[in-house]
């Protein structure tokens, strides 16, 4: 009997062993149940549960508004996720202030790191704009990001008798003509509040002002107010005076500029070079609201017309993209950190980004990732492969409170309510106030 | 003596068995939280871990100071006062004949009635703002309605100049009648109207005039575009609208259940003596729901104030913060970019504040003018 | 006399106008609600190509896509696990609010006791507050509590955030039952729990009807602070299976309408099947004078 008993232990205590070994890994992760493509990166972390069934990956998956929520909340009450999603500036600054997510570069090795573009495994060549504060590697960029793209609807161009626009003088040209037809020349949906600065206004301060202003407006050596900035305020409020970009595109939701785009409402749509996903073959239900046959035919993607005034020409503005971080809070060695790294070498191999290429989430910056694509996504890539130099992203160097009330001027301006000047003032004003707060 | 002790003991025994279950969730769940805002708002905490973490220290009212010198905090401020006028002079009064009509029998099927005008109340949010803000969009159905009336309005003056005519020749009198018809829009379009436009007619053969007469009809018809809904006070309205329409069946159903209260026969001796509907309402009802009015006040002001989910779902507060409110100025500040929780909490405290000034001059007012029906 | 006539017949005509007027302002808002509703319903069983195309007309060829299959809003949304969640949450709590606040209610309504006052107020208070500024501190206490990611978490806090409203409706309906029930039970030597039970509970029927109405519609709706207290799909309930749907990158309108039906119609049925219940029930006991 009493050997019984032990052996029974004995049973339990190895069974207990075996379920103790299993890991558990905390991940909060970022996306949209209804984004094409969702069931492939479903499959992504599928593929990983199975073929890791010691790690117990517990996935929260939230986005938007709620995502950013709960980001707050795990870092007030130092609860952080094992690993969790991050951007390279703006909403994860509190990340990197606090230094919350591990040194890749350390946790890595330079091994693996040399896989990847050398600008997304340098945070010092990046510069303090793009990571911010303490310049250390908290996530390795999957993409770079060129955040303004002209899509071009070339048949529609053509039936109307106008070729592809290289000059502001071009866009103006079209205005009378496209308007008899009920179609906006440019469309820029920017009821979300932050298109309009991080699609175009960034490259119209890139071309106009140059990162080096901002770069001294940062270190009170300019202000806003100058006479140059005011001018590429100005720049952009006259797309909308002179009928290019209707007023009411500011009241439209960005998500429903795809549908109208491809509706043949707008001859240009104004986005970021992550669009491209939302335009080719939704796998689950074999649609796509562009046809890979019109795709080829019918559009194509182009820098942004030349600005009257513009110093800086053919420069966009572009930024580090996402990637994942590991909590700085796991103990060097332990069980969950390798399963982080794991988890994290997983999300980055070869196969994966693959995937993700293939699916038009992004160009990777893992070397050597080939793919077959539909022609958008390529048009794509001989786009971004056109880009000679890039400029700031004006809300991944900005303060919140200071690209906030750029977000918001740029809508007074598309609305004709609000004067460039002004604009610029309340500009400096936040810029100011987060200088002295800095001090 | 003992008899009245020990009835005491277990008076108090009593009261505090069937108070501490409420009290305790209440002090955990929302009064906790309430102390550590306040603390907040007078702290230097800003971000990162909050208890274990890096230290910070109580420094005092400036996060106060700063609210009351932003001009975002008043316009949000006002944009709340104006959900709270309508909620109080809009819902309430709404909600009111609405139930007396019902409660009357104005008209037939009441229950019917009844029914339907609750229903805005149970639907989420978050359905109600994509509903709303899908038919305010500028190409949403409501544009889509507006704008064919006024293409096809538009369109037969335009065609109006050509009447009887199969083709057409560009004569200087045309420019000048469709340049009439176009008004300012023309000047929007060209820099020199008159012969620009003479150029884009002669783009056309005068065999395409039904082609011709659309295309200037697309060109120069002002399009309902909702630009209001950029302009300050004025893009309130759809929220305004939006929350009239989703809280005015809850209010009627309140006042209609209080009107069933009233005994019948007083109102239809009133009616035998004579008594018009308006004096019936004004004499035997309201004085009858006085005390409901009130409370219903309350309710309705706390809960305009506090409101967040329906603007935020709505329109975020956008654009260029014309519909932003309290609720949605505090949660820029604790999760947008950088989080300023002190500030945050301090706006949350202001809104209490302003609740209570604005619930104590209901209250002055009720007593001031009647007290209640009973 | 021809005064009188001119009066009745004007008053005859301002009655008709009334009558139209009343049936006019029913249909107009009749219209407005059931109108956008439809229309949501109708939407999400067209293919998202179509609505882009027109928003306003019938689907050519309904389809059930956005709901059916694998990549359907239902199987996206897990809501086969939301509902039953979102069931439990909204009776659980709107069941502790109710006993929680009458019986709290009694004991501020008949018992004299110098505390009440102080109390009674902080609860109303509570009326005040804006959840979005509790976010935070409520996250940190469920921490420190160890009861993150559990149904009770989830639970408590409902019947906290609710416990307000119950307390001020159900201690003003309880003073409104005369006291001399109360005192002559006493004076037979009943005790307070006795009455309660015997007495005051039948006759708080009519104002826990109030309260379990309007908090089955706000429970089940709640998103922000859920959002904050579980983080497993098993836990979440069903508005923040339909705001995966809403984001404003999502292009994907067919399923998100389909979402939206899906998150929108357990409610109106329940609203339909019970709509004498709840209109009586408020109608016996709603907010007093």
């Amino acid at each position: 009997m009493k050997r019984l008993i032990i052996a029974t232990l004995m049973v339990a205590v190895v069974a207990l062993g075996a379920m103790a070994q299993k890991t558990t890994l905390n991940v909060l992760y970022y996306v949209d149940a209804t984004v094409a493509g969702y069931d492939v990166d479903q499959a992504i972390w599928a593929k990983f549960e199975a073929s890791n069934p010691d790690i117990d990956l517990q996935k929260e998956e939230l986005f938007s508004e709620p995502f950013h929520q709960k980001m707050q909340a795990y870092i007030a009450a130092g609860t952080l996720p094992d690993v969790f999603y991050m951007w390279p500036s703006g909403r994860s600054e509190a990340v990197y202030e606090k230094h919350l997510a591990k040194d890749l570069s350390k946790l890595l090795g330079a091994d693996f790191l040399k896989n990847f573009a050398p600008t997304a495994t340098n945070p010092k060549a990046l510069g303090d704009s793009i990571m911010p504060a303490s310049q250390y590697q908290a996530i390795i960029p999957q993409a770079f990001t060129l955040t303004t793209a002209v899509y071009v609807n070339t048949k529609l161009l053509k039936d109307n008798g106008f070729a592809v626009p290289k000059t502001y003088a071009d866009l103006k040209k079209m205005v009378p003509k496209l308007k008899a037809k009920g179609i906006s020349v440019m469309m820029l949906p920017d009821k979300d509040g932050w298109p309009a600065q991080s699609c175009l206004f960034s490259t119209i301060s890139g071309r106009m002002v140059g990162d080096a202003f901002i770069d001294q407006v940062k270190a009170s050596k300019a202000k806003f107010t100058d006479k140059p900035f005011v001018a590429a305020l100005q720049a952009y409020a006259n797309l909308f005076k002179d009928g290019i970009i209707p007023a009411e595109d500011m009241n439209v939701g960005y998500s429903e500029g795809t549908g109208l785009f491809a509706a043949g409402k707008a001859a240009m749509y104004i986005d970021g070079d992550w669009r491209t996903g939302g335009y080719i073959t939704d796998k689950t239900s074999n649609t796509a609201l562009i046809s890979p046959a019109d795709q080829e035919s019918s559009f194509d993607i182009i820098n942004f017309p030349s600005i009257p005034g513009e110093k800086n020409a053919g420069v966009v503005s572009g930024i580090a993209g996402v990637g994942y971080g590991i909590n700085n809070a796991l103990p060097s060695g332990s069980a969950k950190e390798k399963a982080a790294v794991r988890l994290l070498k997983y999300l980055y191999s070869p196969e994966v980004q693959k995937i993700r290429y293939e699916s038009g989430a992004y160009v990777p910056t893992l070397k050597g990732v080939t793919g077959t694509v539909e022609p958008i996504i390529k048009k794509m890539a001989a786009y971004k492969n056109a880009v000679a130099k890039t400029t700031y992203v004006l809300d991944g160097v900005l303060d919140p409170s200071v690209f906030n009330v750029l977000n918001a001027g740029l809508q007074g301006m598309g609305l004709g309510n609000v004067e460039p000047a002004k604009v610029a003032a309340d500009m400096q004003t936040a810029m100011d106030a987060w200088l002295a707060s800095k001090k | 003596m003992a008899r009245k002790k020990r009835i005491g003991r277990e008076e108090g025994r009593a009261y505090w068995m069937m108070v501490l279950p409420a009290l305790i969730v209440y002090m955990l769940v929302l009064a906790f939280p309430i102390v550590l805002s306040i603390v907040l708002s007078v702290s230097n905490y800003n971000g990162g871990k909050m208890f274990g973490g890096e230290s910070w220290q109580i420094t005092g009212f400036s996060k106060y100071a700063k609210l009351v010198g932003d001009p975002l905090f008043w316009n949000s401020l006002k944009n709340n006062l104006y959900i709270v006028l309508i909620s109080v002079f809009g819902q309430l009064p709404l909600g009111f004949i609405f139930a007396y009509i019902i409660y009357r029998k104005t008209v037939k099927w009441p229950n019917f009635w009844q029914g339907v005008l609750y229903v805005p109340n149970i639907i989420s949010v978050i359905v109600v703002a994509v509903l709303w803000s899908t038919i305010f969009s500028p190409k949403g159905p409501l544009g889509e309605a507006i704008n064919s009336v006024r293409f096809d309005a538009f369109h037969v003056k335009i065609a109006a100049l050509f009447s009887g005519q199969s083709g057409f020749s560009i004569t200087d009198d045309l420019v000048r009648k469709i340049l009439d018809i176009a008004g300012p829009k023309a000047s929007a379009i060209f820099t020199d109207p008159p012969a620009e436009l003479k150029d884009f007619l002669a783009s056309y053969s005068p065999d395409q005039l039904q082609q011709l007469i659309t295309d200037m009809t697309n060109m120069f018809v002002s399009k309902w575009s909702p630009t209001f809904l950029g302009i300050p006070d004025v893009a309130m309205l759809p929220i305004l609208f939006v929350t009239l329409w989703m809280w005015t069946g809850l209010y009627m159903i309140i006042f209609l259940a209080n009107m069933q209260k009233i005994d019948v026969q007083i109102i239809e001796s009133a009616r035998i003596d004579g008594a018009n509907e308006g004096q019936v309402m004004r004499y035997i009802v309201l004085p009858a729901l006085s005390g409901t009015l009130v409370n219903t006040a309350i309710l309705c002001i706390a809960g305009s104030l506090s409101s967040f989910s329906l603007v935020w779902a709505m329109t975020g507060g956008g654009p260029n913060h014309v519909t932003e409110i309290l609720a949605i100025y505090m949660f820029n500040n604790a999760f947008l970019g950088r989080p300023d929780f002190p500030l945050a909490n301090a706006i949350a405290l202001v809104m209490v504040t302003v609740s209570f000034i604005l619930i104590g001059l209901t209250k002055a007012v009720e007593n001031k003018f009647g007290g209640k029906g009973e | 006399m021809s005064e009188e006539i001119k009066t009745t017949a004007l008053g005859r005509f301002g009655a008709a106008f009334a009558k139209f007027l009343a049936y006019f302002v029913m249909v107009l808002f009749s219209l407005m609600t059931l109108y956008p509703i439809f229309w949501l319903i109708m939407n999400s069983f067209k293919p998202t190509r179509e609505f882009q195309v027109s928003q306003l007309g019938f689907p050519h060829v309904p389809t059930l896509k956005n709901y059916g299959g694998p990549y359907g809003a239902w199987k996206l949304g897990d809501f086969d696990k939301l509902i039953p969640n979102s069931v439990i949450y909204t009776l659980g709590a709107t069941f502790g609010i109710i006993i929680l606040s009458v019986l709290a209610g009694f004991a501020f309504a008949k018992i004299p006791r110098k505390a009440t006052k102080l109390i009674y107020a902080s609860f109303v208070i509570g009326l005040l507050l804006s959840v979005q500024s509790l976010l935070i501190p409520l996250f940190l206490e469920v921490n420190i509590m160890g009861i993150y990611n559990t149904r009770l978490a989830v639970l408590l806090v409902y019947i906290g955030a609710g416990l307000p409203m119950g307390i001020y409706l159900s201690t003003e309906y309880i003073r409104g039952i005369p006291t001399s029930l109360v005192e002559s039970a006493r004076i037979d030597g009943a005790k307070y729990f006795r009455i309660f039970r015997s007495i005051i509970l039948p006759m708080t029927i009519p104002v826990a009807t109030t309260l379990a109405i309007l908090n089955i519609t706000g429970i089940w709706n709640e998103f922000a602070l859920i959002n904050i207290l579980v983080s497993k799909t098993e836990l979440k309930s069903l508005p923040l299976g339909m705001y995966r749907f809403s984001g404003s990158l999502s292009s994907d309108w067919g399923k998100q309408f389909a979402a939206l039906t899906i998150g929108t119609l357990p409610m109106l049925v329940f609203y339909f099947i019970f709509r004498k219940q709840i209109t009586q029930g408020v109608a016996a006991g709603a907010v007093k004078g």
